[in-house]
């Protein structure tokens, strides 16, 4: 059972190990992001931020939509992340599960610029909103769970 | 007047020095009391109000860009206040957090700010210049200790009589109330500490904690040293591997890291320059680029030694302006690999430049985690919990060994993470990863931060019922009852009360206000003292 799915270009690092884990009480992270799965250096520097009391696994994103997906998957308790909207997107139409999104930190490139303290979007990423939005998924921005929720529809 | 009011000024500069002083935590209010109590004459009143402040903002912690409240700014002036008005903790306390608060805005504000010097630092290195790069970074730094500054010398100057006059004319029943409310909201720092380690798999040290304080009665240090040797006993036993864990497709241990050839150009004397600049990592922090100004600064002296041309220096100035964001206490690991492979860079022409971001930014995340946890979930925990519980007592001792406890194994860790950066490069990771010594060191350390938060809330919460039953000559204390059934019950129901609605994510400034309504009522209708 996804717990929370987030978008985080750092993918797992302090605020993910540090306060979402046990906020939501997750028992198992799954990064979802094709270049990670293939990138065994990545993998072991993420597996180093990883708190003792969960399971990491980091998969392409059509593999981690079947982790999801499968029965067994959901007596866990789970925190998926994302490090682009456009991943967010596509697991949102291939898991049903996901409702909400939190948008937790993409940094500033050259073409995107600052809603918020932590989020920077492109063009792109706006248009990939709009169309979750119009799919009834919640968007909301926090960096850290006692953050105030702030819908992204008010930002952009 | 003027003369003490510029020596507190200093004392909260000093404060927000700590940015260039390798966050080593002489900014909390357990430090600064004391030192405020100094000036103003009062050094014992200082080390209470500090430790008083200390519990209540023991889980405000600095994660990733998350501002919290500016304690600094909040507990010198409010200590200060309450000092010069000979009041105590309570009033101090009243003032130090809604001061707090706003002065968190201002910096803020400031933090958005610097973002604009990035263009600055960019033209810079486009020139090769890394000289102004280093003074920019010092003297956007000194903004932030420069205007707090201004900001604690004003109020000070315009409201000092103003809130004395204004202390004396707060009626009994408010003060008592203040007390017992106070009393209550370390409540609300034991349960946010919790939050980031509690779990069925530890709870029992948890408990195991608050038997050893409430019944036993032992003091905090002995309790962290039992803490220890458990944690030992504990994490001893044969780490199981990951196939162990038989469900379905687990990611197993990685295979290859990157190879670092390392042929050792840069002296020792580079390397401790890196340590001690890296001292200054969080001196600029922007909400844009984070802490890239202090990663560079941090890494200059091994590209002075390697780079000739301006080219070169240019690309390698550029590289490291990229936004960077990692746990100060950890940050020379990084900054030490990337040294390595800088040298990697001007000595095989194969070499990819593009690896060397692409390793600082996988990095820093991931490590981040890693030593934020172990800091302020261990060390930071176990240095509060032994000085709060000698300083509440307005012992001296508290502030020093709350220093000595955090920053003997912070600095000595920090200072060798940088050779083994530079020497083994990504290799000292893989070890580490492959022998399960992450999973074991945090497992370790949850133990041992569990146990001494167990244990605060039997020794440095002081709430007690007046209740009694019965009337005349044959009634009965309910208190006296209490402690003979589990002592300090009232002090540990409250903590768990607050982690509950932590738990359910209520937010951290409706904790407070609600802790604060219940002392009050609790105090007015006489079920709390």
């Amino acid at each position: 059972m996804i717990k929370l799915t987030r978008i985080d270009d750092r993918l797992v690092h302090g605020q993910v190990a540090f306060t979402w884990t046990p906020a939501i009480s997750a028992d198992c992270l799954v990064v979802a992001n094709d270049k990670v799965a293939q990138d065994e250096f990545m993998k072991m520097t993420l597996g180093l931020a990883k708190p003792a009391s969960t399971r990491l696994i980091i998969k392409s994103l059509a593999d981690a939509a079947t982790f999801i997906n499968d029965a067994r998957a959901q007596q866990m308790k789970i925190l998926l992340i994302v490090n682009s909207v456009k991943d967010a997107s596509v697991m949102a139409n291939t898991i049903a599960e996901i409702k909400s999104i939190n948008f937790g930190g993409i940094r500033t490139k050259e073409d995107s610029k600052p809603i918020s303290k932590a989020i920077a979007l492109t063009d792109e990423d706006i248009t990939i909103i709009k169309e979750m939005l119009a799919n009834g998924l919640e968007l909301e921005v926090r960096q850290v769970p006692t953050d105030k929720k702030v819908l992204i529809e008010t930002l952009i | 007047m003027l003369l003490t009011f510029l020596l507190l000024t200093l004392i909260a500069i000093f404060g927000h020095f700590e940015d260039f002083l390798g966050t080593t935590l002489l900014s909390r209010p357990l430090v600064l009391g004391p030192l405020v109590g100094l000036v103003l004459g009062d050094v014992s009143q200082g080390v209470m109000i500090g430790a008083t402040l200390e519990l209540i903002f023991m889980g405000n912690i600095k994660v990733g860009a998350a501002i919290p409240p500016d304690i600094i700014t909040g507990g010198v002036l409010g200590t200060a206040f309450a000092i010069l008005a000979h009041k105590g903790p309570a009033i101090a306390l009243a003032l130090a957090v809604p001061i707090s608060i706003l002065a968190e805005l201002v910096i803020s504000a400031l933090f958005v700010f610097r973002a604009v010097f990035n263009k600055k630092f960019n033209q810079y290195a486009q020139d090769g210049d890394y000289k102004s790069i280093q003074r920019l970074h010092i003297l956007s730094g000194l903004l932030k200790p420069v205007l707090m500054g201004i900001i604690v010398f004003i109020s000070l100057e315009v409201g000092a009589t103003a809130i004395k006059s204004f202390l004396d004319l707060i009626p009994a029943w408010v003060q008592s109330g203040l007390q017992v409310a106070g009393n209550m909201l370390p409540a609300l720092g034991f349960a946010l500490l919790m939050n980031l380690m509690f779990n069925k798999k530890v709870a029992p040290y948890f408990f195991l904690g608050f038997i050893l304080a409430a019944f036993l009665k032992l003091p905090v240090i002995a309790i962290g040293g039992l803490g220890v040797i458990i944690a030992l006993i504990v994490t001893q036993a044969p780490p199981k591997s990951a196939a162990a864990n038989d469900d379905f497709d687990f990611d197993d241990a990685p295979t290859e890291a990157l190879p670092v050839q390392n042929q050792h150009k840069l002296s020792k004397g580079i390397l401790r320059a890196i340590f001690f600049r890296s001292l200054t990592l969080e001196a600029n922090f922007n909400f844009e680029t984070w802490q890239n100004t202090g990663f560079a600064f941090s890494i200059i002296p091994a590209l002075k030694k390697l780079y000739h041309t301006q080219e070169t220096m240019t690309l390698a100035l550029k590289r490291h302006l990229q936004l960077f964001n990692t746990s100060p206490y950890g940050s020379t690991l990084i900054i030490g690999i990337t040294a390595a492979m800088e040298e990697q860079n001007t000595t095989d022409a194969n070499f990819d430049e593009d690896s060397i971001s692409s390793v600082k930014l996988g990095l820093m995340g991931p490590l981040a985690g890693v030593f934020d946890s172990l800091f302020w979930g261990t060390f930071k925990v176990i240095a509060a919990g032994v000085g709060t519980s000698l300083a509440i007592k307005g012992n001296i001792l508290g502030p020093i060994l709350f220093m000595l406890i955090f920053n003997i194994p912070h600095l000595l860790l920090r200072y060798h993470l940088t050779f083994i950066g530079y020497n083994t490069g990504t290799k000292f990771l893989q070890n580490l990863a492959q022998n399960n010594v992450m999973d074991r060191l945090t497992a370790g350390a949850s133990i041992l931060g569990l146990m001494v938060v167990g244990a605060m809330p039997a020794t440095l919460m002081n709430i007690k019922t007046p209740l009694s039953m019965g009337g005349g000559a044959s009634s009965v204390q309910v208190q006296v009852i209490l402690d003979q059934v589990v002592p300090a019950i009232i002090p540990l129901a409250l903590t768990f009360l607050v982690f509950y609605f932590v738990k359910k994510q209520v937010k951290t400034t409706w904790l407070l206000l609600g802790l604060l309504a219940l002392g009050f009522a609790g105090s007015i209708i006489h079920l709390f003292v």
